[in-house]
């Protein structure tokens, strides 16, 4: 039966479920790299440039990065609290999201900030990422926690 | 540039009444009720098969449900077999149509082209939309980890704070501007009163409700937030020789551009390089800033770099009457005012505290009511920008509001800003009666 959810005008309920088969490509190795522990960016050796998220190709000048490893350690450029998500996330709420600057990365890495002293973030608070124990090979495996 | 020797002007607009939801017309009905309004409710000499063309702008198949909407709205509107394409830039859409059909008719390729711009938040929940609009932003890096756009704005926002000393005062006070303005056009989401799809707890609100409204993302709360709107717009281009025949008051697109960034706004430099100085700036302004970081749209910049350069804009603030202008969040309309060289960088937020961007301030922001206050029904809104600044520049703006109160006198010289993403798509356009 559809489910009907007015007549004048009538309005009706439709659904689409979509499954994809997601490939990480070239940057596939981020996520094997962190079931052995390590955190690993991408560094265009011909502009000095290191990239996080890792980029398997330098935008600059397109030659073929190179994998490194880095610390995680790093600083809040800037941080907020989410009280709204969307429908996925709405779940998670309150969250902390921040861009972070990492040691060793030319770009800011957009993660979460977890915490149990939320009222301590700050701009220019230390920080150290996370691996989680669990990989579910998505973005969300890793995090930031205070590192001060 | 100015390779393209025709000149292009805005001949008819028309709009729809924006709401949450206009349950009562399908997408192609929509459009069709903001195309009768270009059509019969401008001053014009012109029929519906003088349009040889048509470009269309919606932003989300998700949204719709449906692919290649586009061919419905040219079978719905009568204008098979004639040329049609349909461009998506996100938030931007609107703002990229306009200069598709800018194109067209400068390159001499069609004489007659109807811009159409519409979209249909409603047929999903309020969280689910904002879900689909960050699909918007990357979906392995950002979207993953709970990113939604009011929080990447957030972001923005905080920094810009930081970094200039920007308040949620100043932010709130772009709220009231635009929400204020939006009481005196009825084709406004927010205006109850006149606008009889109009959302019920709308109407005129003070800094201190924006301030006491709850947050969604720190620093940005319910009424710092643009809407999410059904509704349609349409703007008629025509070439010079067209243009005189179909109207005494054409209102000429004098100068185009359009910038990016990247997608992931974290990805963007945070040096001195990259700045797009405007004819009025002095590079020692900026010695020590870091740009465009967080705080700042490049994109924006760089297209009003190119529309100032071919319109011949060399002092923005002064030269320019009247803006409308993509106002997602308050703060990005702070930003913008920066990009838009209306400020120096990291002085937006004393603009508005001046009130610099009243109806009668130095010049008038989003008197529609912009995205806050009139509509954000996506790839509709960058039209609504450019049909607004028409009808400001022709005069007749209070004609349509049903409101002289946010006519802008005597304005000559006009722009439109419609952005995507965290910056990804910008366009600028000045409009010159």
């Amino acid at each position: 039966m559809t489910e009907v959810f007015g007549i004048d005008p009538l309005i009706i309920k439709n659904e689409y479920y979509i499954e994809y088969r997601h490939s990480y490509g070239k940057t596939s190795p981020f996520f094997e790299n962190l079931s052995k522990g390590k955190i690993m960016a991408t560094k265009c050796e011909h502009c000095n440039k290191t990239f996080m998220p890792p980029r398997a190709d330098c935008p600059y000048c397109l030659r073929e990065t190179k994998w490194v490893e880095i610390s995680g350690k790093g600083k809040i450029h800037t941080f907020s609290t989410m009280y709204f998500a969307g429908e996925k996330f709405l779940k998670d709420v309150p969250f902390y999201l921040a861009y972070v600057e990492l040691e060793g990365v030319d770009t800011l890495l957009l993660t979460r900030i977890k915490t149990k002293e939320p009222e301590k973030l700050k701009i220019g608070m230390k920080i150290k990422l996370k691996i989680a124990r669990d990989l579910e090979w998505r973005a969300s495996d890793i995090w930031a926690e205070p590192d001060e | 540039m100015n390779i393209l020797t025709r000149k292009v002007a805005i001949v008819a607009g028309g709009v729809t009444y924006f709401s949450k939801a206009r349950k009562d017309k399908t997408q192609e009905e929509l459009v069709a009720e903001a195309m009768r309004m270009a059509l019969y409710e401008n001053d014009i000499n012109m029929t519906k098969d003088d349009i040889e063309g048509s470009v269309i702008g919606y932003f989300s198949d998700h949204f719709e449900n449906q692919l290649k909407f586009g061919a419905i709205i040219q079978d719905y509107l009568g204008l098979n077999p004639k040329s049609n394409v349909r461009i998506e830039g996100g938030g931007a859409t609107g703002g990229l149509a306009i200069r598709e059909g800018y194109a067209q008719v400068a390159s001499g390729l069609l004489d007659v082209v109807a811009v159409i711009g519409f979209e249909k938040m409603s047929e999903v929940n309020t969280a689910k939309g904002n879900e689909f609009i960050a699909l918007a932003s990357d979906t392995d890096w950002d979207f993953p980890i709970g990113g939604y756009y009011s929080g990447y704005y957030a972001l923005m926002a905080r920094r810009h704070m930081e970094e200039f000393g920007t308040t949620e005062e100043q932010m709130a006070m772009v709220a009231v501007k635009n929400r204020n303005n939006a009481q005196y056009n009825r084709f406004a989401q927010t205006n109850p009163k006149m606008n009889p799809f109009g959302m019920r707890d709308g109407g005129f609100i003070k800094v201190e409700d924006v301030l006491k409204s709850p947050y969604v993302a720190y620093p940005l709360k319910r009424l710092d937030i643009c809407l999410m709107s059904d509704g349609a717009s349409v703007a008629i281009l025509a070439s010079e020789e067209k243009a005189k025949k179909i109207t005494d008051t054409p209102v000429w697109i004098a100068g185009t551009g359009a910038g990016s960034d990247a997608m992931r706004a974290g990805d963007r430099p945070r040096d001195n390089k990259s700045l797009p100085l405007l004819p009025h700036e002095k590079p020692e302004w900026y010695k020590n800033l870091e740009y465009p970081g967080v705080h700042s749209f490049r994109a924006g910049r760089e297209a009003a770099r190119q529309a100032y350069k071919m319109a011949g804009i060399d002092n923005p603030l002064k030269q320019l009457d009247v803006i409308e202008l993509h106002d997602a969040y308050t703060s990005s309309e702070i930003q913008t005012y920066e990009d838009l060289g209306l400020a120096k960088y990291g002085e937006g937020g004393k603009l508005i505290q001046e009130g610099q961007t009243l109806v009668d301030g130095e010049v008038a922001v989003n008197p529609s009511g912009g995205l806050i206050g009139n509509m954000h029904a996506v790839g509709a809104t960058g039209i609504m920008q450019a049909v607004e600044v028409f009808w400001q520049l022709q005069g007749v703006a209070g004609k349509f509001h049903g409101s002289d109160k946010t006519q802008v006198r005597g304005a000559e010289t006009g722009l439109i800003h419609s952005h995507a993403g965290t910056g990804t798509y910008v366009t600028v356009s000045v409009l010159r009666r």
